[in-house]
């Protein structure tokens, strides 16, 4: 019996949404039980990101972190794998690990003394000569492991069914555009040391759907931060033509072709120079479409809770907790062949604008946090909130992946996510979640086709 | 792995109760024009060369040598010169910057001041605790707590603060944004 099939009849969340007339309901925001359905459903059942390979190279290397509300611990193996369980102790509950980062041998629980290797088994107990003979199989009880545990190109991803699809196909096209950030040069990337985190009284989706596509909010909810770190200047117009919404079963990546919007936003002369330097061997790497959508003004989101800005460098997961509230992750990611120098440069770029005090990211908090406040009410709730901005823009692209909509000021990323969104709230198994979109990369590699064609 | 040698200093001596009379009033006064967010004054009041930083914390158990407080390569919610502080202080120029308007409402309570000498005699090694608190529009209210170990220097005869390093006592800000200096 899964855990979703214990939860007992489910409404259709299909009805929360019309998506060919462009509105969602704002219930999804606002109540408690379609939360609590949202970590069965989607939490206990997608691929999650956990870290980056970079944060913990070294045997007993570990860092703690969540899927959904659960707490769970990665560690690096002897042998270099990498496991991901529970942080919880199977004896009375309470936490085995109480450090955000760090390298141990073992993890004991302060309560008992219940001891676990890296892997999670359980190796002993505090004053054991108290279990007789059957009273305990230690082989049986040590910490719950993920069901499936998978790198992409140095990010870790784990995810709690193990009738989830592969991460591979999980991604699916949408590696051809991750590859933009995660494989644009040598060495691929790193994540700078620390983490800064963040409470936000905000539903965690207003986060994960601001940076899946709304290019819109830039020009005016930043329009201040853009000024400060730009010598008064504005936003740059948008190119409606050749900018773009491409959405791959719910994760999604709105850019323009550029090569340097973000670049600039972040304000550090020396890092757009390495880039501009880079850029024909990105081009070599990745082909030119891609080489020019690195570092345009951009925004991406994978499914259900990452986000980031190439260019900008910002990496981060929007964490639910309860669905009025939100703990952001935030990382620095950097080449890791880039010099010292620049990756210091970016560290600091990225805390000037995408830090909590950040000119950028100072205003878009307040702006979640009311939108999730108003949005109780109870006759507010009941109220269509409009998500029809650039429905009749879809267009076929004879090279990006995905679901193509023209026009970067659009809603169309946003409406795909609720899509995957009510799909997976109401599919019982793996089997019935729709694929949405139809695959060109149809299980190549995404480096080996720079200058993809369709299929 | 980067460490600013100011980090490190030690002081030589206590500062006589004039100079110790003279860096605290400094002191609050700089609070009080950051109550009062005049931000062009307070700018006035660091020197040319100013470090001001703050290290983002994470836990970490005792054993773990990560040097947290001092490492200027990690993340770090401010890490700035001047340059970058003048940046910061802009957007609120704008006037887009549209959560500043209603306009916070601070209070910097500074507490713990210990002035100390060095072995530059225009150089004030000093400690310091805060208790900073915020609040916005209806109920939105935060109480950010820490200790800061500054360097105030005496450049024409008036104290500047020429280093300052924030160590807040959260590791989860538990706030929205950083809409405050410290």
């Amino acid at each position: 019996m899964t855990l979703q099939s214990r939860q007992g009849p489910r409404p259709d969340y299909s009805k929360y949404m019309d998506l060919e007339e462009g509105w969602v309901d704002r219930r999804i925001f606002a109540e408690q039980a379609i939360f609590e359905q949202e970590m069965y459903q989607i939490f206990a059942r997608c691929w999650i990101f956990l870290a980056h390979e970079t944060q913990i190279p070294k045997p007993g290397d570990f860092i703690t972190t969540y899927m959904g509300e659960d707490k769970v611990i990665v560690a690096r193996q002897k042998d270099m794998s990498i496991k991901a369980f529970l942080n919880s102790c199977p004896h009375r509950g309470n936490r085995v690990c109480f450090a955000d980062q760090g390298n141990t041998r073992r993890f004991v629980c302060n309560y008992h003394g219940w001891s676990f290797d890296t892997e999670g088994n359980l190796q002993g107990m505090h004053e054991e000569y108290c279990y007789e003979e059957g009273d305990i199989d230690k082989s049986q009880w040590g910490l719950k492991q993920v069901a499936q545990l998978d790198t992409y190109k140095g990010l870790v991803f784990a995810t709690f069914d193990e009738t989830a699809p592969s991460l591979e196909h999980y991604l699916g096209d949408f590696r051809w555009y991750l590859d933009a950030l995660l494989d644009n040069e040598e060495g691929g990337t790193e994540f700078i040391g620390g983490c800064i985190k963040s409470v936000i009284g905000a539903n965690w989706k207003f986060g994960v759907e601001n940076f899946i596509g709304d290019a819109y909010h830039a020009g005016w909810t930043h329009d201040s931060g853009c000024r400060a770190m730009n010598d008064g200047n504005p936003f740059p117009p948008v190119d409606m033509q050749n900018s773009f919404h491409a959405s791959v079963n719910g994760h999604g990546w709105e850019f323009g072709m550029e090569g340097v919007g973000d670049i600039f936003l972040l304000g550090r002369p020396r890092v757009m120079e390495y880039y501009n330097d880079i850029r024909p061997k990105m081009a070599e790497r990745l082909g030119e479409a891609r080489s020019k959508i690195f570092g345009s003004v951009a925004s991406a989101s994978i499914f259900p809770n990452v986000s980031f800005l190439p260019g900008i460098h910002t990496f981060r997961t929007w964490n639910p907790k309860g669905p009025w509230e939100l703990e952001l992750k935030t990382w620095v990611i950097v080449n890791k062949n880039m010099p010292d120098e620049i990756k210091d440069d970016i560290t600091k770029g990225v805390m000037c604008t995408f830090g909590p005090g950040g000119a950028f990211e100072m205003d878009d908090g307040e702006n979640w946090e009311n939108c999730t406040k108003v949005n109780r009410g109870v006759v507010t709730r009941h109220e269509k909130l409009h998500y029809r901005c650039g429905i009749s823009r879809q267009i076929d692209h004879p090279d990006f992946p995905g679901t193509i909509y023209r026009g970067q000021y659009n809603d169309s990323n946003q409406r795909l996510f609720y899509q995957r969104w009510a799909d997976m709230m109401n599919a019982p198994s793996w089997s019935d979640v729709p694929t949405r979109y139809a695959s060109k990369l149809n299980g190549r590699a995404t480096r080996d086709i720079p200058s993809m064609k369709v299929a | 792995m980067s460490i600013p040698a100011y980090i490190l200093e030690q002081g030589n001596g206590t500062a006589s109760l004039e100079e110790f009379k003279e860096v605290e009033q400094r002191v609050y006064r700089e609070a009080r024009l950051l109550d009062d967010e005049v931000y062009e004054d307070w700018f006035d009041m660091m020197t040319e060369d100013i470090h001001y930083f703050m290290p983002g914390i994470e836990t970490r158990y005792r054993k773990d040598k990560t040097d947290q407080l001092n490492d200027t390569s990690r993340m770090a919610y401010y890490n700035d010169n001047k340059e970058e502080i003048k940046k910061r202080l802009a957007r609120l120029d704008t006037g887009t910057a549209w959560s500043e308007d209603p306009s916070t409402r601070y209070c910097h309570l500074i507490t713990n001041v210990e002035v100390e000498t060095t072995n530059n005699p225009d150089e004030y090694l000093v400690y310091s605790n805060f208790l900073v608190y915020r609040n916005r529009v209806e109920r939105d209210e935060d109480t950010l707590i820490g200790s800061r170990k500054d360097i105030w220097r005496r450049e024409e005869g008036v104290l500047k603060l020429a280093r300052r390093r924030i160590v807040l006592k959260q590791s989860v800000l538990i706030s929205k944004n950083l809409n405050v200096y410290f």
